[in-house]
């Protein structure tokens, strides 16, 4: 709890510093945020598919509606702490980061919060152009849908962030815990909506994806905020992503507790 | 003659001892043949999801489409296993002044430093896509000519060739910005659209695609050409690209080395 207080104290100071080291690796951000743009080039395929008629339920607006949020979600959720974990556990500049009184990971944590609102700005002019587009794509997000919309991507933040920190904690043990977090991605390509709206998968297909974190890591707030889920249904879908973010923070725990006792920092 | 041989010689050379120094790594050959079945089903898995509804997608079936898919993972795997692990290198030859002692080697720098990295357990990646093409082409309707294949394997050349030209720019690039390495991720954020035949996309994204980053034609062409679909001015459009991309990553190369000043002066 004292942990807990200290971390939340210097939260001002450490989102001040991650502000300061975003001005500073601005161009080398804005690459990595544009290396995320898959969801444009489904989205023209997609309409492509659409031009005869509605694809199981989707129209070229419905596409267009759909892969604008997910682009967004797609940002919103990102976070890189896998590879600053695996790197500072290989080269053993992660010593330093211990001996601090806060949790290594809280500052990970601002680092990678901090740079949303650029994220957002870098998006903006995208989506106007896809806007522009297919303009009959409309104002998608409903005020009241919002404030739900907005802690359903926080929640999928978590879920990301969590699951990344097992996997760059995996580093701990083992050297390859970059190709396992690579199998776990492809996984959350084409199980999360990323690629495709999950409602066009079979159904045997999709009863499966509904047992898996990955729905909603990205379909869910996606859907949300492209007006495909409300109501009681969604407050439902956001009930899950609580269960699996608590569920990560256990899993993410137990590994980073078991990495540390391991760790005897390389060269050291 | 005897130049040629000598740089023959020096090229087999270099993939020998990058070979040899990449199998040292077995337990990493392992699980990159893992990870390449998972990153086999991410590409092919949407072109299932997308001819659930249609069995024609602008004029490609399931199988014609599955052969550029199949090209596409081949490609991609030539990448990872013989373009980026030396292109990488140099970026980093260049940060830390190491390329100083590339230059000084009595051959040609950009040979050098294009044969002597291997990522031999990116192969599997290669043969998954070559599987993938080969299923997908003898379940063509039309079984392709000797001509077709020939044409096929030419532009699949070509492929490589712009693949390798779009990356030796980006590392040209590197003497002058040195951090440019992520800039290679995002060329692979466009390379992806290449696992989709161009009919799929808008027509200015199709012009994109064939002339400025030319996926489409690493890709759509080649599977075209088996199809029996490629007329002769679309073969000879995609080999004139292709060597003009060629020709202009070396003038690149040429004028960053004319340029460097080396990291340690």
């Amino acid at each position: 709890m004292k942990a807990l207080m200290r971390a939340l104290r210097a939260m001002p100071a450490m989102l001040r510093v991650g502000f300061a080291e975003m001005v500073a690796y601005r161009a080398e951000l804005v690459i990595w945020i544009l290396t995320a743009l898959t969801p444009i080039i489904m989205l023209l395929v997609w309409d492509g598919v659409a031009a005869n008629g509605p694809v199981g339920g989707y129209d070229r607006a419905a596409f267009a509606r759909y892969f604008t949020a997910g682009l967004f979600v797609r940002q919103l959720t990102s976070s890189w702490v896998v590879w600053e974990l695996n790197e500072s556990i290989r080269t053993g500049t992660l010593s330093p980061a211990l001996l601090k009184p806060i949790h290594p990971l809280a500052f990970r944590a601002a680092e990678n919060v901090v740079v949303l609102p650029f994220r957002l700005v870098v998006m903006m002019p995208i989506a106007v152009a896809l806007w522009l587009w297919r303009p009959e794509m409309g104002m998608f997000i409903e005020a009241r849908a919002l404030p739900l919309c907005l802690l359903s991507i926080a929640l999928a933040w978590a879920m990301n962030f969590l699951a990344q920190t097992v996997f760059g904690a995996l580093a701990f043990f083992a050297e390859q815990s970059l190709g396992l977090f690579n199998v776990w991605f492809s996984l959350w390509a084409l199980l999360s909506g990323y690629l495709f709206p999950l409602e066009l998968l079979p159904s045997w297909a999709r009863t499966i994806v509904w047992y898996l974190p990955f729905r909603s890591m990205l379909a869910v707030p996606t859907e949300i905020a492209a007006g495909q889920l409300g109501g009681a249904e969604a407050l439902l879908e956001v009930g899950v992503q609580a269960i699996w973010v608590v569920l990560f923070f256990f899993a993410a725990r137990a590994m980073w507790r078991a990495g540390v006792r391991r760790y005897e920092a390389f060269g050291a | 003659m005897k130049r040629l041989r000598h740089v023959v010689r020096a090229t087999v050379a270099s993939f020998r001892v990058a070979i040899m120094m990449a199998v040292q790594y077995r337990a990493s050959f392992v699980a990159e043949a893992v990870v390449s079945v998972f990153w086999l089903a991410w590409t092919i898995v949407p072109l299932f999801v997308l001819f659930r509804f249609q069995r024609g997608v602008a004029g490609w079936s399931q199988d014609e489409a599955l052969v550029v898919v199949g090209f596409f993972i081949t490609l991609s795997g030539v990448l990872d296993a013989f373009v980026d692990p030396n292109l990488s290198a140099v970026v980093q030859h260049v940060r830390q002044g190491t390329l100083d002692y590339v230059l000084l080697k009595p051959i040609d720098a950009q040979l050098l430093v294009s044969v002597h990295r291997t990522a031999p357990s990116k192969l599997p990646h290669v043969l998954a896509g070559v599987i993938v093409a080969v299923i997908a082409a003898a379940r063509l309707p039309r079984a392709p000519g000797a001509a077709d294949l020939g044409a096929a394997f030419l532009l699949l050349g070509a492929g490589t060739a712009i693949l390798y030209s779009l990356w030796t720019m980006v590392v040209s690039l590197s003497f002058k910005f040195v951090r440019v390495d992520n800039l290679s991720y995002l060329l692979r954020t466009f390379v992806d659209a290449g696992r989709w035949p161009t009919a799929f996309y808008p027509v200015v994204v199709r012009f994109v695609l064939t002339f400025i980053v030319p996926v489409g034609l690493m890709t759509t062409y080649p599977a075209l050409a088996l199809r029996g679909a490629l007329s002769t001015s679309g073969l000879a459009l995609a080999l004139g690209v292709a060597l003009a991309f060629f020709g202009a990553a070396r003038i690149a190369w040429t004028l960053a080395v004319r340029r460097y000043a080396s990291a340690s002066s």
